[in-house]
């Protein structure tokens, strides 16, 4: 860095202060280590840990991808080297759990599923709260501008009782992908409402000729969004953000399952409970499909001339206007500091330089996710360089004026998907919607309430 | 095999104080081995029983509830239809490569041209690293385009949804099981036949006995004990099968291929209900062994006839 | 001669010649049809009908496997780790197959059985913790050190029924000439055992090098081993059977070679110690 001239000290100096500063450090920023020599300037210094090395965890993901892409920018920057690793969701989910758990976890950071984990993380104080961080101008770079953070991600980073322990980094939207072409030959046009939907995917469906209006995913657990996404539009969450009850039984939660199964049962191709995204992809890719719910981060290769059969005839719909609302179902990630690390404030400042206007803007570029940053969607420069369609981020932006959270913010969020998928791969085997969310709710409460009485 | 006991080994002349001297001489020998065994087999079986008895989820605290955990398994409905699924995908992946198996051995026995060659092939798939093989089956088995459905279409069979229907999902997984598995019941019957002695069918021969006539009375019971070793092994192994139901299906659609051993490590690994899921390790490893115990004791007696 | 005897003749090498076709097909069509995945490109892999032949013969699937993750680093981590706890297990497990062989010790030779017979995910929450406690974790030790319940009870095991089959005389004759146990074993029994070793051995380090929930949920970033990463292929945004199928190959290349290399041991082995790992 230019801006931050390094001042070089005599080395005797160095060592003398190297006690009394671990004292002095610890009245101004108790999150302080005395590792290198930079840490007794009160100035903020993005070389202050230079020749410490963190550790990052991620989830294998294109913003995985993205940050280690860019990571010898923040080597070069802070002198801070970086061992990063990408792996699958489930193991890296799993791993999180053992490793906190374990009081001696080996990363400094983690990229956290907010939709998955942010309660079990945060009741149990795993993650360091970022706001007395932020306030600290040792360590808080100047530009960083808290601000330009959009509210939906915030609301995400925020736990219940206040604490804010991850940085706002991406968040998914859900939406439909469908097939121009295919629409064009039935004369169609992209559907508006639910009941729209539904009558498009049966005018488009044709099995004879292995051509389905619909397809989404059916394999339990992954197939939950699918359904909340549905429950969204008759305005109702699948928990109660505020009382944490089960809505699971409701009107309006048996009538998204019911459409769940209409839709996954008669136009989606036969196999459909074993899908998850990427058989819905392929399926899609092969222009097999009219219509894909799913995340609009997955767009990416299907532009791709090399992997994808239907580049520049793929269409990118914001989510239809259900009986009550219109929502489209939000997931997300945030980057955080580990409680346990040893070097809290290298990999806090990794934090700062993952979710920075740059790197939120290169997220954009890539159509591998949508910023959490307001300036990457202003940003003309940015916007001009995206490789995707043009339409791709109108679908975005409005989404991102109807996003709301998909999945409950609950400790056993993966059990609840696993009850409640069961119960939803059951209804496209033709089992009744109702008996089948009774049977869920009836098992998943217990659980539910033991991990808040805990 | 362990149980083969052989008769004791000591010089009849010697006298009795040397032989026990001599076996505890012996005994020397198995000390390191032991050690290793106590500190990464005795000590997780003892730890884990400790565990089961404990209600312990990742995260909260320790508590001792006694045989609670083993009282909700028993009413666990999901746990029970785990049982019946691991159950019917054992019975299936023991018999079916049993049946092949034996059928492959007897084509090997015979003397052709390039046996060597076609025997090696025959067995890549049981030495073929299961979750690498279990991911190319994944995409073989795709309902659109899985390269099995086009097969079956060539030969005007109707596509089937194979790993993505609740019906024909673990027949399914068998049928990996059979590809995998068949090779190793192949070996350990080839063995048998090598050692079967020629003289019963030289006089069946004579007797004009017709060649399933032959199989039937002389080859059969001949290797009988060998296919016993071998169902004992399979069964073993096909109770504990992980890996490739993990990779293809992950216990879905819904539950429908849901194992003991998928839901074990759901439990410790998804949902991290410690104690629970280490009770389930403890009536896991009583079924295995009284299963194996069971086909022991066929063992015995087919020995015995 | 007879026509209708010929012809009998011919038709029975016929079905025999059919039968030797289907028994051995399976095994070498889907070997074949990996081979074929790794070699196309992405689009031809997911063609309907399928492509049989590449097309466009193409190795760039490899250079991605390589390209996109360290797999050079599994690939050492998981030759260290099965020869490691391969050696190990040798190193303890044949003095044992040879002391429970004459002590006939059946006891601890059921002990080692009922290891077998333990569901492998059931040693991983314990010996976690155990390693947590003593400091192992993020080493390639945890690793070397849970192979070990695969690899001593096969070695143990291969080594009891060769030890078994062993003719008695050449020790007792050494023992009577004053040698003492240890001398004879080290002597006279060891150098009659290297076809069993041998067996032991190469079983002993496929059983562990085709091992993935230890790896999967042991094993970080330093310490992965090959079958985990091959489920890692698995990448987020698209399905890439093509790199997928040539990293499965990868993994599995160094155990077919080592079968075709000694399939005729592996065969003996087999079919005299019936084990196999897991």
């Amino acid at each position: 860095m230019t801006r931050n001239v390094v001042r070089s000290r005599p080395v005797g100096r160095r060592i003398m202060l190297k006690g009394s500063a671990a004292a002095l450090a610890g009245l101004s920023a108790p999150y302080l280590n005395t590792v290198t020599a930079y840490s007794q300037t009160g100035a903020f210094n993005w070389k202050r840990f230079q020749g410490q090395k963190i550790e990052v965890a991620m989830a294998k993901s294109p913003r995985g991808d993205l940050l280690q892409k860019h990571e010898k920018e923040f080597v070069e920057l802070t002198g801070i080297q970086v061992g990063s690793e990408q792996i699958p969701e489930q193991q890296h989910r799993q791993k999180l759990v053992i490793e906190f758990n374990s009081g001696n976890p080996s990363f400094d950071v983690q990229m956290l599923a907010w939709h998955v984990q942010k309660r079990m993380v945060g009741k149990s104080k795993w993650m360091e709260d970022i706001r007395p961080l932020l306030k600290d101008a040792q360590i808080t770079a100047p530009d960083l501008d808290f601000a330009d953070f959009g509210e939906a991600g915030l609301r995400w980073a925020t736990q219940a009782d206040g604490r804010m322990d991850t940085f706002p980094f991406n968040i998914d939207y859900w939406m439909i992908y469908w097939n121009k072409e295919l629409f064009a030959a039935k004369g169609m046009k992209y559907p508006q409402s639910f009941e729209e939907m539904v009558d498009t995917a049966r005018k488009m469906t044709d099995a004879s000729a292995g051509i389905y209006g619909w397809t989404s995913r059916g394999l339990k657990n992954a197939n939950v969004p699918v359904w909340t996404s549905f429950m969204l539009g008759n305005d109702m969450d699948p928990v109660h953000p505020k009382t944490l009850q089960l809505q699971t039984t409701t009107p309006e939660a048996v009538a998204a399952a019911a459409l769940y199964q209409k839709m996954n049962k008669e136009y989606a191709a036969p196999g459909t409970v074993g899908y998850n995204w990427y058989e819905c992809q392929a399926s899609f890719m092969q222009g097999r499909a009219g219509m894909w719910l799913d995340g609009i981060g997955f767009a990416p290769p299907l532009e791709d001339p090399t992997k994808s059969k239907i580049v520049g005839k793929v269409g990118y719909g914001v989510m239809p206007k259900g009986p009550k609302a219109r929502h489209s179902a939000t997931f997300g990630d945030g980057l955080g500091v580990s409680s346990f690390s040893k070097k809290k404030e290298a990999a806090y400042l990794y934090c700062q330089w993952a979710t920075n206007k740059a790197m939120q803007a290169r997220l954009l570029q890539s159509g591998g996710g949508s910023p959490c940053r307001k300036s990457a969607y202003v940003d003309k420069e940015t916007v001009a360089s995206i490789k995707l369609p043009r339409e791709w981020l109108d679908c975005m932006t409005e989404s991102l004026n109807i996003g709301r959270p998909g999945l409950p913010e609950i400790v056993p969020v993966t059990e609840f998907r696993d009850v409640f998928g069961i119960g939803l791969t059951n209804t496209i085997g033709g089992a009744d919607p109702a008996a089948e969310l009774k049977k869920a709710t009836e098992q998943f409460q217990p659980v539910l309430d033991k991990s808040e009485k805990a | 095999m362990v149980a083969q006991a052989r008769a004791p080994s000591a010089a009849p002349g010697a006298p009795a104080g040397t032989a026990i001297d001599r076996r505890r001489q012996y005994y020397r020998f198995i000390y390191p081995a032991l050690a290793i065994i106590l500190a990464v087999i005795v000590f997780p079986w003892l730890f884990t029983l400790y565990m089961s008895v404990h209600e312990w989820k990742v995260g909260s605290a320790r508590e001792f509830v006694g045989f609670d955990n083993y009282l909700k398994l028993a009413a666990d409905q999901r746990f029970r239809e785990s049982v019946g699924h691991t159950l019917y995908f054992t019975f299936l992946a023991v018999l079916l490569p049993l049946g092949f198996g034996t059928l492959a051995a007897l084509v090997f026995h015979r003397d052709f041209p390039l046996r060597g060659l076609l025997r090696t092939i025959f067995i890549l798939p049981m030495m073929a690293t299961p979750v690498a093989v279990a991911l190319v089956w994944t995409m073989m088995f795709h309902p659109q385009l899985g390269v099995l459905n086009y097969l079956l279409g060539l030969a005007g069979i109707p596509p089937h949804t194979w790993v993505y229907s609740p019906g024909t999902v673990i027949s399914s997984l068998v049928l990996v099981e059979i590809w995998h598995w068949t090779p190793l019941v192949m070996l350990i019957v080839l063995g048998g036949l090598a050692a079967a002695p020629t003289e019963p069918y030289e006089s069946a021969v004579i007797d004009g006995a017709s060649r399933f006539q032959m199989f039937r009375y002389i080859t059969l019971p001949l290797i009988m004990p060998f296919i016993v070793v071998a169902a004992v092994i399979r069964t073993i192994d096909a109770l504990k099968t992980f890996d490739t139901i993990y990779v293809i299906t992950q216990g879905g659609p819904g539950t429908s291929s849901e194992t003991i051993n998928i839901f074990l490590y759901l439990q410790a690994f998804a949902f991290y209900n410690i104690g629970y899921a280490s009770a389930v390790v403890v009536v896991f490893f009583v079924l295995v062994v009284m299963l194996s115990l069971l086909l022991l004791y066929l063992r015995q007696r087919a020995k015995w006839t | 001669m007879d026509l209708t005897a010929k012809l009998k003749r011919l038709l029975d090498r016929g079905l025999f010649a059919l039968s030797v076709l289907v028994v051995v097909s399976p095994a070498a069509l889907v070997i074949l049809w990996m081979l074929s995945l790794s070699m196309k490109t992405e689009l031809e892999n997911m063609e309907y009908p399928p492509v049989f032949l590449p097309g466009e013969f193409t190795l760039r699937n490899y250079v991605t496997v390589f390209e996109n993750s360290p797999f050079g680093r599994y690939l050492w981590n998981s030759i260290v780790v099965s020869g490691l706890s391969t050696l190990v297990a040798l190193l303890v497990g044949v003095p044992a197959g040879y002391g429970i062989a004459k002590a006939q010790a059946w006891r601890l030779a059921v002990l080692t059985l009922i290891a077998r017979m333990t569901p492998g995910l059931s040693f991983l929450i314990p010996l976690y913790i155990l390693f947590q406690f003593v400091g192992l974790v993020g080493t390639l030790w945890p690793m070397v050190i849970i192979h070990l319940v695969i690899t001593v009870p096969i070695v143990v095991y291969v080594m009891i029924s060769f030890f078994e089959t062993l003719p008695p005389d050449l020790e007792e004759a050494a023992l009577i000439d004053g040698c003492t146990a240890w001398q004879a074993f080290r002597h006279v029994a060891l150098p009659l055992a290297r076809p069993g070793i041998v067996v032991g051995a190469i079983l002993s380090f496929i059983f562990s090098w085709n091992n993935f929930i230890f790896g999967a949920v042991l094993a970080g970033r330093e310490t992965r081993t090959l079958p985990v990463a091959v489920y890692n292929v698995l990448t987020f945004e698209q399905v890439a059977w093509g790199p997928l199928a040539a990293a499965a190959l990868i993994v599995t290349l160094p155990v077919l070679v080592l079968t075709v290399v000694i399939q005729k041991e592996i065969v003996s082995g087999l079919t005299a110690g019936s084990v196999k790992g897991g």
